[in-house]
């Protein structure tokens, strides 16, 4: 199952310019296909495949460790490179670090779409037990332990929500709960990337839902503080939850996410071209 | 037939940190070896077993209290070896942790089992 969720929206002229998205925890690219649909509309070959333990069933996702997600996600990375004049990199959640630990260790990421950027879990829906995790996540309970996915599931938009809900029953495009195992394996990534944070050249774009139900706007601004890069840009959203690429204001991230990645292209449309913003914090951004 | 009196008078001796001690191990011990046999077979009942292992996590948090409340105690009582033996046990579940894995949780759940019960031994041995 897993892999008949992922896609590849490709040109059939040579486009020189490809977008690697990588889906959120315990996620699928189910999620991320609007937003590649834009992206291929807007003249980039773009690529999603299903991270190693998802898209199956909730006991796979339990076997995989973060090192896992990245040698696989590196791996589709360094394919792409042989083929594309320009890469981009972009993630939804834990997928959004993922982009950042690759950009860590690849100076030649052409650029970062870091969407709900998830370093910590501290959004308004993390139950209040959450001060025992630690415990949980370290020992052997985190096998055991699963936080239910529950209301809004990421979405601030309620038509879209019950779709969600009815998704996550089926338990492949999403689970309808957190495994610990897996919270344990993002908050390890988590860490490797926060530590090699100030190696991230590429430019990047950080787009966070000022109420991200599962992760707080600190994660983003973390990212902003202490990212190497030179040209960032953060836009903080109003009307948004966690899925900020499936919610009220998606086609507003659609739209900024191409004009960054055009900003960046020698292959980008002319007319949309802007100069890349050096250190540029956008008008909703509250850093 | 068990004097109910002497074993109350027993525990009326010992000091409140050791009973703790005892009390959380002998609750982690049932709840890891139920959990194992019945509980986690009900894997649909997320919100259940979520809830019972958000009790085994503030056991566990209960239980390295006693320990540091029952070391800390000792130490200042001066007998060191008492002091010191304890708080092994305060690491060895991070440690079993640290090593598991899903394929394995069974033989490291019974690891932290064993633990345990070494634990409540030498916690009872102090009586």
């Amino acid at each position: 199952m897993g892999k008949s969720l992922d896609f590849e929206f490709v040109h059939d002229n040579k486009c020189k310019r490809a977008v690697l998205l990588f889906h959120g925890m315990t996620g699928s690219p189910y999620e991320m296909k609007k937003m590649g649909k834009a992206l291929y509309d807007a003249d980039f070959d773009v690529f999603c495949y299903c991270l190693p333990g998802h898209g199956t069933s909730p006991i796979n996702i339990k076997t995989v460790r973060w090192e896992d997600w990245y040698t696989d996600s590196t791996m589709h990375y360094r394919n792409l490179t042989q083929e594309y004049e320009e890469v981009y990199l972009g993630g939804l959640c834990m997928g959004a670090v993922l982009a950042l630990a690759i950009a860590s260790e690849y100076r030649e990421v052409r650029g970062i779409l870091s969407l709900s950027t998830t370093l910590f879990l501290d959004g308004w829906t993390i139950p209040w037990y959450n001060f025992l995790m630690p415990v949980g996540v370290h020992t052997i309970l985190r096998y055991y332990y699963s936080f239910p996915e529950r209301e809004p599931y990421g979405l601030k938009n309620e038509v879209l929500r019950k779709k969600i809900a009815a998704l996550q029953k089926r338990n492949t495009e999403a689970l309808d709960n957190y495994p610990m195992s897996c919270i344990y394996e993002l908050l390890k990534l988590s860490k490797w990337a926060q530590k090699n944070m100030f190696k991230v050249q590429a430019p990047v774009l950080l787009i966070h839902a000022k109420e991200d139900d599962l992760t707080s706007p600190k994660s983003a601004e973390f990212v902003y503080k202490h990212i190497g890069s030179k040209i960032k840009k953060y836009i903080r959203l109003e009307n948004s939850y966690h899925l900020v690429v499936m919610d009220n204001e998606r086609d507003f991230v659609f739209e900024q996410s191409i004009e960054f990645l055009n900003s960046l292209s020698a292959y980008g449309p002319k007319i949309s071209k802007q100069p890349p913003v050096e250190d540029d914090l956008a008008e909703t951004a509250g850093v | 037939m068990i004097d109910t009196t002497l074993i109350l008078k027993i525990f009326h001796r010992l000091p409140l940190s050791l009973i703790s001690i005892i009390v959380t191990n002998t609750l982690l011990i049932f709840g890891f070896v139920i959990g194992k046999i019945v509980l986690y077979k009900f894997e649909d009942a997320i919100k259940f077993f979520a809830y019972f292992s958000v009790l085994m996590c503030a056991l566990f948090v209960l239980y390295f209290i006693s320990i540091l409340w029952f070391s800390a105690g000792s130490l200042y009582r001066g007998n060191t070896v008492y002091a010191a033996i304890f708080p092994i046990f305060l690491f060895l579940p991070f440690f079993i942790g640290h090593f598991a894995t899903y394929e394995k949780v069974h033989l490291y759940t019974n690891i932290q089992i064993l633990t345990l019960v070494i634990s409540l031994l030498l916690a009872l041995s102090f009586i």
